[in-house]
């Protein structure tokens, strides 16, 4: 009869609390619509393709086979036809990657042609952007297997002046593929790619649920009231805070900085370390925000809890961390635009693997300064309504 | 030094204080007494600033608004709540309180030192707050509340879930205080300790049904203790 009136209890409660019964209900259709999503990935490696000279002749029946392979796609560049200078080519090339047109550009001469003649074996130049070694491996793999193809259908014989007695002796030899990269290099590992997100996501994470519990805690005690009656500002306890967090946050950003070091197998200047830990300040702050805001929008320490999953599932799927975001449908590449995670990811991968200078990724610093201040903002609407109402 | 004007506050359909009006003079024991839900907390909330009247003004020494940083400094407020970290020790705790009202330096641990041995806590002083008793947390929190030397002090259920001994201590600390000048306003559903207050006011559905002094009070409805004039009083009205 107890378990029956314990069961019953439970279930009332629950019931009453229909934020429980949302969270209960819905969040796991989102995550499984998340999971669903992140897992189907059918985002292409983008591959375009640059030829001049007789090369040109082979350009559609490579483009024809590459075109059959489900993780590519080929895209048009804005390299004019006329250009031919092979170093303002090399140029444009790494330009258009630059730009995101492309993961990965083919580039063939007359040289080859020349080369195929004079009985060598002549190369071909993949260049990729690199700093995505899912679409490396599926640009190069795809480029591969065409090769044979083209290879096949290049009957060049290595001797031309003894065409009668040399017919069927063809030049067969491998193509050469030349790769140049634009970041990173052959040594660069699928795990390169993941390791620079580790710190801002984890920063994040224990953040935004330290401060969640910490503030709630702070409520529920009623020390807040009492700060709030003291003659100190909102602004002052959320300021006093921060700086509280700033020091133990650092600390454990420390931590995963140099571990993450220990691990990657890429070499980091001063200044990416710098701009590494000034995106982690930011996402610090801005994930201490969001949790007294959860906090303080919760009505006890259930319901605060509850926001944790609601906050860090989606920054997992959609913040570009683990999952492309190009895998999922339009409007979850909207909403990650409007994660802070999503923003701090980008600044740590281009500044990491590409780079960058912290300051080529203003949109982003100031997306993050934005959201601070936004839930700053929001956190003081909630209590100053809190205060008009309770 | 408190003045209270067409005071209401409702929250939804609920009228929690309804149309209060109360004039508290300087240097008093002012007892606001009534049953559980009588508003005597919301009241307090507002005259603290903690949550804003739907209608009506509160005066707090002469100034229009208890939110101001003038005022707040001013007073000392003992919620119901064990509102204290219990991860510090208690000279931490008072301290801590201290500094958010301005006090630092010498200043602060002479006071500190002042207010440990008016709550008779000095031996405990390097204690932490999980290790002490809930009387010993109460008297921490009474601390807290005096430290910055506020001249209003509102004490809401200073006593509730207090053993008898220390409950007569803590009207002992108040008279003590009383007499170095500060002015206190105290709640308590244990209506029958309120007769040590000089005046006392009678709280109920949020309004007020009787007011003067405790002798008064018992004189005017023939009773013999606060207690049975507070529940003759409820069944006049």
């Amino acid at each position: 009869m107890a378990i029956r009136w314990i069961a019953l209890r439970i279930i009332q409660e629950i019931i009453r609390d229909r934020r429980t019964m949302a969270f209960f209900l819905l969040v796991p259709i989102v995550v499984m619509t998340l999971i669903y999503y992140a897992l189907l990935e059918d985002e292409k490696a983008k591959l375009g393709v640059v030829t001049r000279g007789v090369a040109r002749f082979y350009e559609y029946p490579l483009v024809s086979v590459i075109e059959e392979d489900e993780d590519i796609e080929i895209v048009s560049l804005d390299i004019p036809d006329k250009e031919t200078d092979p170093a303002e080519l090399d140029r444009l090339i790494m330009e258009e990657m630059k730009k995101g047109k492309a993961h990965g550009i083919l580039y063939m001469d007359q040289q080859l042609l020349s080369e195929r003649f004079a009985g060598e074996r002549g190369a071909i130049h993949i260049y990729l952007e690199g700093s995505r070694p899912t679409s490396t491996a599926a640009i190069f793999s795809s480029i591969a297997e065409a090769m044979d193809d083209l290879t096949e259908t290049m009957p060049v014989v290595i001797d031309a002046e003894c065409s009668a007695k040399c017919a069927n002796s063809v030049n067969i030899k491998a193509i050469e593929i030349k790769k140049h990269y634009l970041y990173g290099s052959e040594d660069y590992r699928l795990i390169d790619y993941f390791l620079p997100v580790f710190p801002t996501f984890f920063v994040f994470f224990f953040t935004f649920i330290i401060s969640t519990i910490t503030f709630q805690r702070e409520r529920v005690r009623g020390t807040l009231e009492r700060l709030l009656i003291a003659p100190v500002s909102f602004s002052q306890i959320i300021l006093g805070y921060i700086s509280g967090f700033i020091i133990f946050s650092s600390v454990q950003a420390l931590i995963i900085i140099g571990y993450i070091l220990a691990l990657i197998q890429i070499s980091f200047t001063p200044h990416q370390l710098f701009a590494l830990g000034v995106t982690l300040f930011l996402i610090m702050i801005v994930a201490l925000t969001m949790g007294l805001l959860a906090s303080f929008m919760a009505m006890n320490e259930f319901q605060a809890i509850q926001f944790i999953p609601l906050v860090i599932l989606p920054q997992i799927f959609l913040s570009d961390m683990i999952w492309r975001i190009e895998s999922f449908p339009l409007v979850f590449q909207w909403i990650s635009y409007g994660l802070p995670l999503t923003h701090a990811n980008i600044i740590s991968r281009k500044v990491m693997l590409q780079n960058q200078s912290l300051w080529e990724n203003w949109p982003q610093l100031l997306s993050l300064g934005g959201f601070f201040l936004f839930f700053m903002l929001v956190m003081s609407l909630v209590a100053l309504k809190r205060n008009k109402n309770n | 030094m408190l003045k209270i004007e067409g005071l209401t506050k409702r929250f939804g359909k609920l009228t929690a204080i309804d149309n209060l009006n109360l004039n508290i003079p300087e240097g008093l024991k002012f007892g606001l007494l009534g049953p559980n839900g009588s508003g005597k907390t919301t009241l307090l909330r507002m005259i603290t600033g903690l949550i804003e009247p739907t209608h009506g003004k509160i005066t707090l020494f002469g100034k229009w608004t208890p939110t101001s940083r003038m005022i707040r400094r001013r007073v000392g407020y003992m919620p119901q709540q064990t509102a204290v970290y219990p991860g510090l020790t208690v000279s931490e705790n008072i301290r801590f309180f201290g500094r958010i009202y301005g006090l630092s330096g010498r200043p602060l641990e002479d006071r500190l030192n002042d207010i440990l041995e008016l709550v008779e806590l000095g031996d405990k002083k390097k204690e932490v707050l999980s290790n002490l008793s809930g009387g010993m947390v109460r008297r921490v929190l009474l601390a807290t509340a005096l430290i910055h030397n506020p001249p209003l002090l509102i004490l809401d259920e200073p006593t509730a879930g207090v053993d008898p001994v220390l409950r007569l201590k803590f009207w002992d600390w108040v008279d003590l205080l009383v007499k170095q000048g500060v002015s206190i306003i105290i709640t308590t559903h244990h209506i029958s300790e309120a007769e040590r207050s000089d005046q006392v006011v009678f709280l109920r559905e949020g309004k007020i049904i009787q007011q003067g002094k405790p002798f008064d009070i018992m004189k005017r409805f023939q009773a013999n203790n606060l207690e049975a004039a507070f529940v003759r009083s409820t069944n006049l009205k």
